[in-house]
């Protein structure tokens, strides 16, 4: 062996200073925490939570927080324990052993169970954020491109005029049928309003690249792909207040600053909002009676909608 | 048995010049098939790369601690693709320091540097053979992985720059030039890895062919020690997923240049089948670059533990089904991609089962220190430090397993603090351990002590500066992959977070100058080391300093396992693979 300083002088300074290590970051740790909770309440650094289903993930955050935090404790402290305990000292040989079969036994069971145990009980939680949009629900097309946002609501029949993926294009961005007077009666705007306590049904378009539909109040991420529809998500305020829709995906040389403004108002204020447009929109394409969308194209519409198969 | 003859006719080596030994001046250097001086040739590459892809990570660390302000005394210096005239980071500068940092990382980095480094340099000590089984394709592989590198630097100067599309260059962005304004240099990362690839399947090939038939007599597969099983596993695992990388390269390739729409909605293509291809490979990518961190770090803590690895066998078989259901969890990726949401509560299920054989591998690591007369090294601390690290990246991990968790912190610097607590804490931390464990055999010199608790203290404590407040950010709702986080009100709050990350990551990228003046100074006037400076028990240790051509003189023999160490009765504390146990010792079955 290798001279170096006295052994078991270093082995004792080593193991102490793995300890003072461990303290200092502790209280590093502990330092976030104090201005994570300044900022929202709670030790989990968490934004506030506005959405039912936000509720929810939240509450598996903190089941999987808690648990991973006491295998943390329990796992770190033993193994800092033998790291101090079992350093070298002179006259006290090594253990000879090669190992437990029962304990490689019981160390791969009890995990195994915990593993799947949270593997069940996520995907009950996944299950139910994933139904079907209430039949109430508030639908909104909204439409990702490099580098910004869109959004489609119904016009004054409470319908989205029916769109086809294939057909988007810089000239007709939503893949509408020009053709179809309902398509006039879409509002369109850049802000993403929505009313508290309705559900609201986001159909997620792209026109280019992927995109993502992300809001940390929300507790949302997903992905919008170009050619596709994705037409799971829903989710239902439970609070007032201005947020902001971001994209998630990397998508180009703007995707840093590719933002919506998001507005959670009462029932009352978004008819405020939402009925002047359609309003005007109505009288733009008058005389000419309003039409539904035919049975027929509702019907190819949620075709094309893919709906949670769950 | 044949593997016994090969084994046979390569250590008693006749010398020639074909393995270019002889040769004289840089060529000795530059072409050299002897296995050794490729694991040399492969180190410095992979340090050269972690130095350029680490100063990356420092400019982008800037940035995000202080969003838009010119980067001091360099900030002029760096390419106008990056930065503005006043030296600050533009956005599409920093999408190109994302992707080509993530990129070197894995590919020029890690990969060669556990792969590389030390599947070339240990495998035929360490199982008694002369060489590899293929010694001008393993120079091959070299300079193959060596002209990919130039390839993907060489995307910064062509028109338009490096792309900036991310590591995993999604599709269509990385298939369509008119979304990603970059298609010569992302035509040109496909090639880099499509290259990379070739050199990781040659030595692959090589890894495999040589612990299959070359083992010296009496080494069977379960007297090998682990890090030649881990490499092993390794090895397959990229045989049967570095193709699939290959193939998605080439069609994007295709898409940019041919007029094919593979990925390309308009043209009946699948933006999807990009992240399915891509993370076929990489999500084995992942435990082939964690695998051979463990297979070191095992024998490392067993050396200093003066103790046999707990649960031998249970470590192999952890490692053989972390290797098979790698290949069943790449789904986890993309829980939120717009695949089938009952596909991604399948993948879920899977990717927690995957978490358990880490689970073992953990326990057994806290067994072999159990007991034991653990002696504190360099690369001992390095090891330890390893553990704790990687514990922490495989609890992080669990969140983003349980799918609606996944639906909240995807692409957040949850996730980033996360492969980085397994990338950097896991696979860098053995990487290091590793470099300064084979040194003395590497070097036939010592390293330096001081400089190398320096280096480790240093590393130890700014890499879990830099990256522990990332689980906060990520929590907090901080995107990955944003050039200026305080363009969002909600994340303004967190800024403080990024200064603290920023801070860390300075003194991370100081912590690599101790190690960098210790590696050159010592490895010239470092004293000079005893063949067996850690009384350890394989068979790298029994040949001389410096290694002669063909390594071993007579071919060893092999009596037992790996790892006796602290066998009762014996005079000293370890018993090398090569030496018979006494008759009146009986070592314990593993």
């Amino acid at each position: 062996m290798i001279k170096t300083i006295s052994p078991d002088i270093l082995n004792k300074r080593t193991a102490s200073l793995f300890l003072t290590t461990g303290v200092f970051l502790a209280s590093i740790l502990s330092a976030e925490v104090a201005c994570a909770e300044e900022r929202s309440g709670n030790v989990y650094g968490l934004p506030p939570c506005v959405t039912t289903t936000g509720l929810q993930v939240d509450s598996i955050i903190k089941i999987i927080f808690w648990l991973t935090a006491l295998v943390f404790v329990l796992t770190q402290g033993t193994y800092i324990y033998y790291l101090i305990r079992y350093r070298r000292r002179e006259g006290v040989p090594a253990h000879y052993s090669h190992g437990n079969n029962t304990l490689e036994i019981i160390w791969t069971t009890a995990p195994t169970i915990i593993f799947l145990a949270l593997a069940i009980y996520s995907n009950r939680i996944w299950e139910q954020i994933h139904v079907t949009a209430p039949e109430n629900s508030l639908t909104i097309d909204v439409s990702s491109y490099q580098f910004g946002w869109q959004m489609r609501y119904p016009g004054i029949s409470g319908k989205l005029a029916p769109m086809d993926v294939r057909k988007i294009t810089p000239q007709n961005p939503f893949g509408t049928d020009p053709e179809n007077p309902a398509t006039a009666q879409d509002v369109i705007c850049t802000d993403l309003v929505i009313p508290v306590g309705r559900p609201v049904h986001v159909l997620l378009h792209s026109r280019d690249v992927i995109h993502s539909f992300y809001v940390p109040e929300f507790r949302i991420y997903q992905d919008c792909v170009p050619g596709r529809t994705i037409g799971w998500v829903w989710f239902q305020a439970t609070q007032t207040g201005d947020f902001q829709l971001a994209c998630n995906q990397l998508c180009g040389t703007g995707h840093y600053n590719m933002k919506a403004p998001i507005h959670i108002v009462s029932e009352a204020e978004f008819q405020k909002w939402l009925t002047p447009r359609q309003q005007k929109n109505a009288a733009l394409v008058q005389p000419s009676p309003i039409a539904a969308p035919s049975p027929a194209k509702a019907a190819s519409l949620t075709d094309r909608t893919e709906k949670n198969t769950l | 048995m044949s593997a016994s003859v090969t084994a046979d006719s390569h250590s008693t080596h006749v010398p020639h010049d074909s393995h270019g030994h002889g040769k004289p001046g840089i060529m000795h250097y530059l072409w050299n098939t002897d296995h050794k001086m490729i694991a040399m040739q492969f180190l410095l590459s992979a340090c050269f790369f972690l130095l350029f892809g680490g100063a990356m990570a420092l400019a982008m660390r800037w940035q995000l601690a202080f969003p838009g302000h010119s980067i001091p005394v360099i900030g002029h210096l760096l390419p106008h693709g990056i930065v503005n005239d006043e030296g600050a980071i533009i956005p599409s500068g920093y999408n190109v320091l994302v992707t080509m940092h993530g990129t070197i990382l894995v590919f020029w980095v890690v990969m060669p540097l556990l792969i590389g480094v030390f599947g070339n340099f240990l495998i035929p000590l360490k199982i008694g053979a002369g060489d590899m089984a293929f010694p001008a394709l393993n120079e091959l592989s070299y300079w193959l992985f060596a002209l990919s590198g130039v390839i993907v630097l060489s995307s910064f100067w062509v028109p338009g720059g490096a792309p900036g599309t991310g590591w995993t260059a999604y599709a269509p962005l990385s298939s369509v030039a008119a979304y990603n304004q970059t298609p010569i240099g992302q035509s040109l990362w496909c090639i880099a890895i499509f290259i990379n690839g070739l050199s990781s399947l040659t030595g692959a090939v090589n890894y495999i062919t040589t612990v299959i038939t070359m083992r010296a007599p009496g080494m069977t597969m379960f007297r090998m020690p682990l890090p030649v099983w881990s490499i092993f596993l390794t090895a397959i695992l990229l045989i049967l997923a570095i193709p699939v990388l290959s193939a998605a390269a080439a069609m994007i390739v295709f898409d940019l240049n041919f007029g094919t729409t593979f990925f390309r909605p308009s043209g009946y293509g699948q933006p999807l089948l990009w992240q399915h291809l891509f993370w076929f490979f990489g999500h084995p990518e992942v435990y082939i670059l964690i695998l051979p961190a463990m297979g070191l770090t095992s024998e490392i803590l067993a050396v200093f533990s003066r103790k046999p690895v707990f649960g031998y066998k249970a470590m192999v078989w952890a490692m053989i089904a972390i290797g098979l259901l790698g290949f069943i969890v790449w789904g986890h990726h993309m829980y939120v991609s717009g695949m089938n949401l009952t596909l991604s509560a399948a993948f879920s299920v899977s990717t927690m089962v995957i978490a358990v054989p880490s689970a073992i591998k953990t326990f057994n690591w806290m067994g072999t220190i159990w007991r034991g007369s653990i002696h504190y090294t360099v690369p001992m601390a390095f090891a330890v430090a390893f553990v704790s690290m990687f514990v922490i990246g495989g609890l992080s991990g669990i969140f983003m397993a349980s799918t609606p968790v996944d639906l909240f912190v995807h692409h957040t610097y949850f996730i980033v603090a996360h492969f980085h607590y397994v990338l950097f804490g896991g696979s860098m931390f053995a990487a290091f351990a590793a470099v300064y464990f084979w040194f003395p055999k590497m070097s036939g010199r010592m390293f330096n002590n001081t400089l190398g608790w320096i280096h480790f203290w240093m590393t130890f404590v700014f890499f879990n500066l830099t990256f522990f407040p990332m689980h906060n950010l990520g929590l907090g709702g901080m995107m990955r992959r944003i050039a200026d986080p305080t363009v969002y009100d909600c994340l303004k709050q967190l800024q403080p977070l990024n200064v603290i990350c920023t801070i860390g990551a300075m003194g991370l990228g100081l912590a690599t100058i101790p190690f960098v003046i210790n590696m050159l100074w010592s490895s010239r006037n470092g004293p000079k080391a005893p063949a067996n400076p850690w009384n350890s028990t394989t068979l790298e240790w029994t040949v001389s300093n410096p290694i002669p051509h063909g390594n071993f003189a007579v071919t060893p023999t092999v009596y037992h396992g790996p790892y006796e160490y602290s066998v009762p009765g014996l005079v000293r504390d370890f018993l090398p693979q090569n030496e018979k146990a006494p008759a009146h010792i009986t070592l314990e079955a593993h």
